[in-house]
């Protein structure tokens, strides 16, 4: 994506169009050294109206404050994000602000400027954040960076209404009806049910596209299937429990049985096999953000108009939903600390928040379980309402997880990078290997990342 | 070549027939030959031809699986001309071109000096060096661009192209290097003598005698360069931020892939248009590459 | 320094009259404080940029994950004894072995074939021959994999119309690491050609007709004039193309990010995995150091090869 770059003359400009008042509003602009510069760095959006809008909000913000700001876009392809933060860790310069994805807060947070008082504020206006967020941006109880709305997704169910009523005799609009109530079958959307469903469309030629690589969206599924039996690799304190852990026998007891309905390619899946598998009309469900339905409404029209989003089954111990929030991060070598600390402010009010949405269609999450009640979701279509339980909702009553939680994040995060639990899946599955050598050889890969 | 003028300028009495065998054993050759062209130039071709095809697609066509994906039902130019119009292709195309010809510039340089000193100019080391030069190799990219964040990042570099006209001769020099001492070891030692004696000095000598005679080994070492800096990948990744800073390999990868959605026409598109230039200078120089070959050999 | 100086500066007087020793001796000082100075671009680019950053690396390989703390060889003995990189050493040397050899062969039998053709003629099929070499790489793998795409592969889309299985491309790890053995060969192969091409291009005809004279074989032909007269090339490209095909990183990237299961992970890509993705950078160095000793070995033994026999050429 073009930077973009708003000119000081052009601030001063809209500054001067603006009342004179507000630029006294902002007294940290005048009178430092460093001017009011701000190189910010954001998730480069897969809409183009997402950047749009956000670089909307951007300029605002800069006009009503007098501050240079210059914007990149960083797309997460190939790693790209992930190249820049380490670039700029290791190199102490760059951008002011930085988009910040799952585990980065945690990997840099002694480079990261603390944002309590932001959190602070925001928290007091709406209320408590999700855990996921909460888990992975406090380090030690600190708040290291500020969850953000733009990028943040959910990775619940993405299912074709058609093919379910046909061959699963499964209604998902009324089960979840784009209302804040449940409907009738919705008590019953466990991970059972779903294993019946996954046999009845793979036999019927529309296999689930259900990724078990090393890919996000694979970990991110597999890590809320994990989550909701209640197997956990390893506990609270760091302590790996594999071993004599009836959980995750009876998870990896699961997933073996829920594989045989699953092609064997989805083995190497990325994050785009999924996606594909339900626009070519081949699958009739995918754990994903709505991106594939609005890539399909584009391409595919007769697709999209099937698609119903959902959260994803419950299982014996809870309900998780697959949670990927994004934060945004000031480096402690900036100096420009507090305009990025008001700017990350300004961006995440309801009015913002609201925009970001709206410009993305229903994709972007915000962190606050309170903000999830915005129009767009109720009216996005076709069909209308599609994206309404996209969001987890309260009426729900699922939480939203991020896979390997509650793990110490240090050693979760490798695990998430490694995709254990899949390649755990993928040794019973693909190369038969028994359950005794497959957790054997998991405790031996964890032990690996204990260390310090 | 060798063996037709042979096949009719050797035999002068001899039985004739041994010229027809000859003849028909040349024309078995080149029948082989053409098969085993086809083959590899099938192979070679597939993938830019489904690029070629899928270009010319729209992304409702590409989507729809149940068309050909080897054919174009409705051939529209308009991934191409969303690319060149719209979003910052050309921009990445220009940095490729400026970044790519600096580097070329720098390498060529750098490397004919001294592969002339280390090739005819013996000095204590000189020997280590020229086989050291090429060990450079042996330490990868994926190791040196976590240290290079500091140097780079020191330098004030970071998210600049012009960090890649540093960085990329790290890559293209060694190989030059090599390739140039190579042409310049096979120049007979009694030209600089000749030339020692006519009173040239050592810069004389490599400008007037050296480069002329190892044309085609610079050009290979040209091409040989230009195609590397074209191709890089990781360390634009890893170093440029902006998208006014990006060289086409990863403003294609950063502009055309959305999270998980591909613009697969204009990618391809994309890619082909990237082909371009290299295809050109090799169409272009290769000629003259081979022509300076034979030209020196019947020199030498 | 007296080794070098006086072999050349031997055969100079015989040209010139009558030398004083003191000037030859000035030349020759002045000669190589000239070429030394000739090369310093090269070795301040080198220098600079791969040889301090290298051992920058060595010490961060000798860091805790935090960077903190100097922990010596832990990170190389805590990798060996993982599974997952015993793997992927085999891996890279079964990658970078068979891609080689793959390329090696395609690249000297194409080299022939148009050596034989007619002049006119060869200039296209050269042409279209190096299209896979000029497509820049992380583009073309790209287009590859949208070819081995389990939804929309062209390739199965070709196999159901002769009505055989879909090929799971990229699921199985057989054929992933087949895939990407294909991707690398079909890349490189195109490198290996112009190589050979221009020097089989440098044999002199000369040559051929006395073994022609002599009554050779084209195999002998092949054996005692071609070889030999190729063998440096044939060692500079192997060895170049061996050392970059070991530490590739592009097309595993791309194609399988190291899976199914790690079975295609190659050192490039596991380092990334490692030290970017998994946030352990020390690590991950200590996998690309890996890679050193075990090519260093192999190139010098070629490297010695190539200047003893252009020592003897001279």
């Amino acid at each position: 994506m073009e930077g973009s770059r708003i000119t000081r003359r052009g601030a001063l400009l809209g500054g001067a169009a603006l009342a004179a008042g507000t630029t006294l509003a902002a007294p940290y602009v005048h009178g430092q050294t460093t001017g009011g510069r701000l190189a910010v760095g954001l998730w480069d959006h897969w809409v183009p109206a997402g950047n749009d809008a956000m670089r909307a909000i951007v300029n605002e913000w800069a006009q009503r404050n007098r501050v240079d700001v210059q914007l990149d876009f960083i797309t997460s392809v190939g790693n790209k994000l992930l190249l820049t933060i380490a670039a700029e860790a290791q190199a102490r310069r760059g951008h002011d602000i930085l988009a910040f994805s799952t585990w980065l807060i945690q990997d840099h947070h002694r480079l990261l400027e603390p944002v309590d008082d932001v959190m602070g504020r925001l928290s007091q206006k709406y209320g408590k954040v999700n855990p996921a967020s909460e888990y992975l941006g406090k380090v030690n109880g600190r708040w290291h960076g500020v969850p953000a709305t733009s990028g943040s997704q959910y990775k619940g169910s993405e299912a074709r209404i058609d093919l379910f009523k046909q061959h699963v005799g499964l209604d998902v609009q009324a089960m979840y009806p784009a209302e804040t109530r449940l409907g009738p079958e919705a008590e019953n959307w466990n991970w059972d049910t779903f294993l019946t469903a996954a046999d009845k469309c793979n036999k019927a030629g529309y296999p689930f596209a259900l990724p078990a690589g090393t890919f996000s969206d694979a970990t991110d599924w597999i890590g809320a299937l994990f989550a909701c039996y209640g197997a956990h690799l390893v506990d609270e304190r760091g302590n790996v429990t594999v071993r004599n852990n009836d959980k995750v026998r009876q998870v990896m007891e699961y997933a073996v049985r829920l594989f045989e309905h699953i092609p064997s390619e989805m083995f190497a899946a990325d994050d785009a096999t999924n996606n594909r598998a339900l626009i070519s009309g081949r699958s009739a469900l995918i754990f994903n953000p709505p991106s594939a339905w609005a890539v399909a409404k584009r391409d595919a029209p007769q697709v999209a108009e099937q698609i119903w989003h959902f959260p994803s089954p419950k299982g014996p111990v809870a309900h998780y939903v697959p949670h990927l929030p994004f934060f945004w991060g000031i480096w402690n070598f900036s100096r420009a600390k507090s305009a990025a600390k008001d700017l990350l402010e300004y961006m995440s009010q309801r009015e913002q928040v609201a925009r970001m949405v709206d410009a993305s269609v229903g994709y972007d999450i915000p962190p606050f379980e309170s903000l999830t009640d915005l129009d767009t979701w109720a009216t996005v279509e076709p069909p209308k309402g599609t994206v309404f339980n996209y969001p987890v909702k309260p009426h729900h009553n699922a939480t939203p997880g991020i896979a390997y939680a509650p793990a110490p994040p240090e050693i979760a995060a490798q695990m998430y990078a490694q995709g254990i639990q899949a390649k755990m899946i993928a040794r019973m599955v693909q190369n038969r290997e028994p359950l005794e050598r497959t957790l054997a050889w998991a405790e031996r890969e964890i032990e690996g990342f204990r260390r310090g | 070549m060798s063996g037709a003028s042979m096949a009719t300028g050797a035999p002068a009495a001899p039985a004739y027939r041994k010229v027809g065998s000859l003849r028909r054993e040349r024309r078995w050759a080149l029948i082989g030959a053409y098969a085993a062209l086809a083959v590899f130039v099938v192979f070679f071709l597939l993938p830019p031809f489904h690029m070629l095809i899928t270009s010319l697609k729209s992304s409702a066509e590409i989507a729809d699986l149940s068309g050909n994906p080897w054919t174009v039902s409705r051939p529209t130019l308009e991934n191409y001309w969303a690319l060149l119009t719209h979003g910052s292709y050309p921009i990445h195309f220009r940095n490729s071109v400026i970044v790519t010809l600096c580097t070329v510039a720098i390498t060529m340089l750098i490397s004919i000096p001294a592969a002339f000193a280390l090739a005819r100019m013996r000095f204590w080391g000189s020997t280590v060096l020229a086989t050291g030069v090429f060990l450079t190799y042996l330490v990868p990219e994926t190791l040196l661009f976590i240290p290079l964040f500091q140097i780079i990042g020191g330098m004030g570099l970071y998210n600049n192209m012009w960090a890649m006209v540093l960085i990329y001769p790290t890559l293209t020099v060694p190989f030059c290097t090599w390739i140039m001492i190579g042409y310049f070891g096979s120049i007979p030692k009694e030209l600089d003598e000749a030339a020692l004696i006519d009173g040239a000095n050592h810069f004389q000598m490599l400008w007037k005698i050296f480069i002329p005679v190892a044309l085609p080994g610079i050009l290979a070492a040209t091409i040989f360069a230009f195609t590397v800096s074209w191709a890089q990948f990781l360390y634009p990744m890893a170093f440029l931020v902006s998208s006014d800073q990006m060289v086409l390999t990863t403003g294609i990868v950063s502009d055309l892939i959305r999270g998980d959605t591909f613009q697969w026409g204009m990618i391809m598109a994309g890619a082909l248009l990237a082909a371009l230039p290299p295809l050109l200078v090799y169409a272009f120089l290769m000629d003259y590459y081979i022509a300076g070959l034979t030209a020196g050999a019947t020199k030498g | 320094m007296a080794d070098g100086n006086t072999i050349t500066a031997r055969g100079i007087p015989a040209a010139i009259a009558p030398p004083r020793a003191g000037t030859l001796q000035r030349l020759a000082r002045r000669r190589s404080t000239l070429a030394f100075l000739m090369t310093l671009p090269l070795l301040a680019v080198i220098g600079g940029l791969v040889v301090y950053p290298f051992f920058y690396a060595i010490e961060l390989s000798m860091l805790n994950k935090r960077m903190t703390r100097f922990v010596g060889l832990d990170n190389y003995v805590f990798l060996l004894g993982r599974e997952t990189f015993q793997l992927v050493i085999f891996q890279s040397v079964l990658f970078a072995v068979s891609a080689v050899i793959a390329k090696a062969l395609i690249g000297f039998v194409l080299a022939h074939v148009l050596h034989t053709l007619p002049a006119r003629g060869q200039r296209k099929w050269r042409g279209m021959l190096l299209v896979p070499w000029v497509i820049p790489p992380a583009i073309s793998t790209l287009a590859w994999w949208w070819l081995f795409d389990p939804s929309y592969s062209a390739f199965n889309w070709l196999l159901a119309g002769i009505g055989a299985a879909p090929v799971p491309w990229l699921g199985d790890p057989g054929w992933a690491r087949f895939a990407v053995i294909l991707v690398n060969t079909w890349y490189g192969a195109p490198f290996f050609m112009i190589m050979y091409l221009a020097a089989l291009k440098s044999v002199p005809d000369q040559l051929y007709e006395a073994a022609a004279i002599d009554g050779a074989s084209a195999w002998q032909k092949l054996r005692y004039v071609t070889l030999p007269m190729m063998r440096n090339i044939i060692s500079i490209t192997v060895l170049f193309s061996l050392i970059v095909t070991f530490a590739n990183f592009d097309i595993v990237r791309v194609l399988t990010n190291g899976g199914p299961q790690d079975r295609t992970h190659l050192f490039g890509t596991y380092a990334f995995q490692v030290g970017i993705q998994s946030g352990d950078i020390p690590l991950g160095a200590a996998v690309s150091l890996f890679m050193f000793p075990l090519l260093a070995i192999f190139a010098i033994f070629i490297l010695r090869g190539v200047s003893r026999r252009t020592k003897e050429g001279l």
